[in-house]
């Protein structure tokens, strides 16, 4: 199974750097859309559909918080869990994202091991890469 | 006091910018003990909170292609000003939120943008500030640190 995640971030270094370490993972990326803030991410989502968004914090125009708030409130968009990667990770900074909805926080500079974690644990997915409900499902089937 | 205090954000910082290269650009520094020279650009970002204060990196040519090419899988004629201008900025970024974490994780800062210059500024050192120079196989950097509050 494989993935469509959105990475959003404005230094080009950063999102070729994001990108290289999921694709160290294993973790499987289907298309992998880039944006290089919160406008443009919004952009990319009325033509593409995504399972996950990988965000800065700090990116001119529309940082994270704003795009955050924006996915929240439209109906279509609302659900997409959205990981945060961060530089700094104060425990408020962590709260007021959590508050907003942020699924889950990756600091930088972090290990491919880490970003395959938190992808598999926001999308709900387990080591197999395979839904978690789709595999009681399965079990349920077998007979 | 006030040297005590320097040498605990000394030490923090150190920390800092060994996690971040190694984790992040797979080069492996060295503490020297006398300063380096030959440095060929800086990357500096400011922070504002209950302390505050500036981090400088100072950056040989040889180091910055060698983070890129570690991190981005880049040839040398494939690295531009504009790759070594974005990756300096953004270690210069990680290395600060890395040593505010170490700082207090509780404390909310705010971060200016990173700024880089192709030439290094002004290297004297105020009271409140300290410098520390590293090897690493690919080349060397710097780090200077001043506080206040």
């Amino acid at each position: 199974m494989s993935f469509n995640v959105l990475i959003v971030d404005d230094s080009n270094s950063m999102r070729a750097v994001i990108k290289k370490i999921i694709s160290i993972s294993g973790f499987k990326i289907d298309q992998c859309i880039e944006a290089v803030n919160g406008k443009e991410a919004l952009e990319a989502l009325t033509d593409n559909w995504v399972d996950v968004i990988m965000s800065d914090i700090n990116m001119p125009e529309m940082n994270g918080f704003e795009l955050l708030k924006r996915l929240k409130k439209d109906n279509l968009l609302k659900d997409i869990p959205v990981i945060m990667i961060t530089t700094e990770s104060s425990e408020k900074r962590m709260q007021d994202a959590f508050n907003l909805g942020v699924k889950g926080f990756i600091k930088k500079p972090f290990l491919p091991e880490e970003i395959r974690k938190i992808l598999y644990e926001v999308i709900g997915v387990n080591d197999e890469g395979t839904y978690e409900e789709d595999r009681g499902d399965d079990e349920a089937f077998d007979f | 006091m006030m040297k005590e205090h320097m040498k605990k954000i000394e030490e923090m910082t150190r920390h800092s910018i060994f996690e971040v290269f190694e984790k992040m650009f797979y080069v492996f520094l060295e503490h020297l003990d006398g300063e380096c020279g030959e440095y060929d650009m800086e990357a500096a970002i400011r922070f504002e909170g209950f302390m505050s204060g500036e981090i400088r990196i100072l950056l040989s040519m040889d180091i910055v292609k060698a983070m890129i090419h570690n991190m981005l899988g880049l040839k040398e004629d494939e690295i531009t000003i504009q790759r070594m201008e974005d990756c300096s900025k953004e270690a210069v970024n990680v290395i600060c939120g890395n040593f505010l974490g170490q700082l207090d994780s509780a404390k909310v800062f705010n971060l200016s943008a990173p700024i880089f210059k192709e030439q290094p500024g002004d290297l004297e050192l105020t009271e409140n500030a300290c410098r520390m120079d590293f090897d690493s196989d690919g080349g060397k950097v710097g780090l200077i640190i001043k506080v206040k509050g």
